[in-house]
């Protein structure tokens, strides 16, 4: 027996080591294997971190990134190669395949290698856009380093990123300076809701290409903040894509060097937020689950969200029009290792639609209590004055956070025959009540008079 | 490389200030014209500009005119040609930031038209003035230049139409919802129902009265009871309860309860009536009726 539990210790430990909520299989592709020692620190922060590391080069036989039709691993980073074709095994199609089930990708670029154009044409397809000559470059003549690049300001030293928006969490924010050297600037497009920038250009900075004969810039890719050194995109089923502008920015020699802005000495911390950037993008945090979900009729009882797992969720499949119904849901957030109550920022709501084709109800839910990693959210309202198949319906979309589609489908029925109010009670219907007993009186009384009236002496004296 | 190349002089020239002190960006020289569309040339405001400190009015950009900017780049004292020379607009409401190229001559004089189409359809919609700043940078050891020189005010016709954009989809929590419940069906005041159901009631003991008056009687009830004492009683008395029949299937009851006992009350009533009809028959051959 005790073999037996220290083997299921030893497989509790396994799933503790664990970490990231979508596997723990990571591909790191890299053509040249001496180059590997410039990202042994951020390879060791993954596999400390629980990812077991595959390093291939884009020209190994046996790269795939499937295996018998399902993926070979959960998620992969590209390092940049010195080929402009990366194979048949990495073309566009195969990453997007790879997105499509879920797996989740780091894309670096460098300004020292071409893009290679799978990964080009990979991103034109999420509407990222790259600047397609090779060489080109984000310098800042005001946020540069004075101590490496002193002359070509391609150094950039940059502030960890705020949140995009005041009602959006940011995954990605830290103390100190990151250094940007050489970064490849993106454009993202305008359309989508799903690519998103991490980490934008300072408003001074420009790309450039450093090839070019003018020594003034002329027609830049882009400027200020339309640039992103560091962008995402989360696709519909919550696979994640990470375009790291700079992959210098995740290589050991930044990882905390010295550097020098405006006479001011720092240290760069790329590690923390590279570390931010991959625990986001290897799925780590920004990760929500919906535990118990409870919806009940509120007219007599009120009853309590009972968070335990052995019970199943008993709902009701049917309430009547115009009842007072009670929804409750449990939300958790995963966080590197474990799950927590989640809470939306302070300008941002979790909402519950009750629809039939469009919702009659969009209504915000509040926080009512907390279980050691869960959130139970809860609403009370009235069902709306229509019958039909309605949906209890939480479509949770926010950037950074993966997407929750939850819906549960319940009849609303109109009121039976014997729900609605009784005819006396109705005021308006005492006149025709009233008729009514007149009638059958004044029928009685009629019987009555006919079986036993005697006929009086002026009646005989007219058939006289 | 060829970057380097042209670099490399440069560098060697500018070595020695770099050494002694490091200069700065600047401008000198500048100037911001409004002209309007059909007015000749040098017409229009002119307003110089200063690297220090903002100009105190802002400028107005209408719809057909053009706004032209000129200054010379400095680097230190010396007219120098930057490598970056931006007019930055920023849209103060939206944050919405629009870098425009400087051409600049080898000199260091730059200049810059700028009109209404060159404008992205945030600038031209924003109802506060845009900062407009000027961006003067370049390799080496220069310290870079940057400061807000005057406030862009976008006129716009407003009987123009502008082609706005549909505003992309971005996630957010939606605006709340709640149903709009139909009204509940209401009743007329209970004071008009009273008066018009106290008529109705009313009817009942007026149409007694006028049976009285015409002589309506129950004289031959003790006859009636005297020749069919049964028949009589059962007959009246299932009429009176078929009536509470149909109460109590207005009340509690429900079909499959009335059917029965209607139907049992109903032929208690048909054979009863049969014979207390025969009575009342009796009573009219005899005359009495």
């Amino acid at each position: 027996m005790r073999w037996l539990f220290s083997c299921m210790l030893l497989a509790l430990l396994g799933a503790v080591q664990a970490l990231s909520s979508s596997g723990q299989r990571l591909l790191v592709i890299l053509e040249d294997e001496a180059e590997r020692e410039k990202y042994s620190v951020l390879l060791e922060d993954l596999s400390s971190r629980g990812f077991h590391t595959t390093v291939q080069s884009p020209k190994a036989d046996k790269l795939s990134l499937f295996k018998h039709g399902a993926r070979a691993y959960d998620h992969v980073i590209l390092l940049p190669a010195k080929s402009k074709g990366l194979g048949p095994a990495l073309t566009a199609n195969q990453f997007l395949d790879f997105m499509n089930n879920e797996g989740n990708v780091i894309v670096a670029l460098s300004s020292d290698h071409a893009t290679p154009s799978s990964v080009q044409s990979l991103l034109l397809e999420l509407d990222i856009h790259v600047p397609s000559d090779k060489g080109a470059l984000v310098v800042d003549h005001f946020n540069y380093d004075s101590t490496s690049a002193a002359d070509k300001h391609d150094v950039l030293l940059l502030p960890f990123p705020k949140a995009i928006r005041p009602d959006v969490k940011n995954y990605f924010a830290g103390e100190g300076l990151i250094a940007v050297p050489r970064a490849v600037g993106q454009t993202l497009g305008n359309e989508s809701p799903l690519i998103l920038p991490v980490l934008r250009a300072p408003s001074t900075a420009y790309s450039y290409n450093p090839k070019d004969e003018a020594d003034v810039v002329e027609d830049p890719f882009a400027t200020g903040e339309q640039l992103n050194i560091v962008s995402s995109l989360q696709a519909h089923n919550s696979a994640r894509l990470t375009v790291v502008g700079s992959a210098e920015l995740l290589q050991n020699k930044w990882f905390a060097e010295k550097a020098t802005i405006n006479g001011q000495a720092v240290k760069t911390a790329n590690r923390d937020f590279v570390q931010k950037v991959t625990a986001w993008t290897f799925k780590e945090t920004g990760v929500l689950k919906i535990g118990k979900l409870l919806h009940y009729n509120n007219e007599r009882v009120s009853k309590k969200l009972n968070t335990s797992v052995a019970i199943p969720e008993h709902n009701p499949k049917i309430y009547r029009i115009k009842e007072d119904v009670a929804f409750q849901i449990e939300v958790s957030e995963y966080e590197i290792d474990h799950l927590a109550p989640f809470l939306p920022v302070e300008n941002d709501a979790l909402q519950l639609e009750f629809s039939m084709l469009s919702p009659f109800h969009r209504l915000n839910l509040t926080p009512l209590s907390q279980t050691a990693n869960a959130t139970i959210f809860g609403v009370s309202f009235r069902t709306p004055d229509q019958h039909g198949i309605f949906n209890f319906r939480i479509n949770f979309r926010r950037p950074f956070l993966t997407n929750l589609d939850e819906k549960r489908q319940v009849t609303v029925r109109h009121f039976a025959h014997d729900e609605w109010p009784r005819s006396w009670q109705i005021s308006g219907a005492w006149v025709w009540i009233g008729g009514i007993w007149v009638t059958v009186v004044a029928w009685v009384g009629f019987v009555a008079l006919w079986l036993y009236s005697a006929p009086t002496t002026n009646s005989v004296k007219k058939t006289q | 490389m060829r970057f380097f190349r042209s670099l490399v002089p440069s560098l060697l020239v500018s070595s020695a200030a770099i050494v002694s002190a490091a200069s700065s960006w600047s401008f000198e020289d500048a100037a911001v014209t409004v002209s309007s569309k059909g007015a000749g040339v040098g017409a229009g405001a002119k307003d110089k500009l200063s690297a220090t400190s903002p100009l105190s009015k802002s400028v107005s950009l209408g719809a057909t005119d053009t706004l032209k900017l000129q200054l010379t780049a400095v680097d230190g004292k010396k007219a120098t040609r930057p490598h970056q020379a931006f007019l930055t607009l920023t849209d103060p409401a939206t944050g919405v930031e629009e870098s425009f190229l400087l051409n600049v001559k080898e000199s260091g004089k730059g200049s810059l038209n700028l009109a209404h189409k060159d404008l992205p359809h945030q600038f031209l919609t924003s109802s506060k003035p845009l900062p407009a700043s000027i961006v003067i940078g370049s390799f080496g050891s220069s310290t870079a230049y940057k400061a807000k020189v005057f406030d862009l005010n976008v006129a716009r016709d407003p009987d123009a139409p502008l082609a706005v954009p549909e505003k992309p989809l971005r996630y957010a929590a939606e605006k709340e919802i709640h149903h709009i419940f139909r009204d509940d069906p209401r009743s007329p005041p209970k004071f008009i129902t009273l008066i018009f159901t106290a008529a109705v009631a009313a009817a009942l003991p007026g149409l007694f009265i006028v049976w009285a008056t015409l002589g309506a009687n129950a004289n031959h009830l003790s006859k009636a009871l005297g020749n069919a004492p049964i028949s009589h009683a059962i007959f009246f008395g299932s009429i009176l309860a078929l009536e509470g029949i149909f109460f109590l299937y207005y009340t509690t009851w429900n079909l499959f309860q009335t059917l029965p006992a209607a139907t049992v009350v109903g032929l208690v009533a048909f054979i009863s009536g049969s014979r207390a009809l025969s009575e009342v028959q009796e009573r009219r051959l005899a005359g009495l009726r």
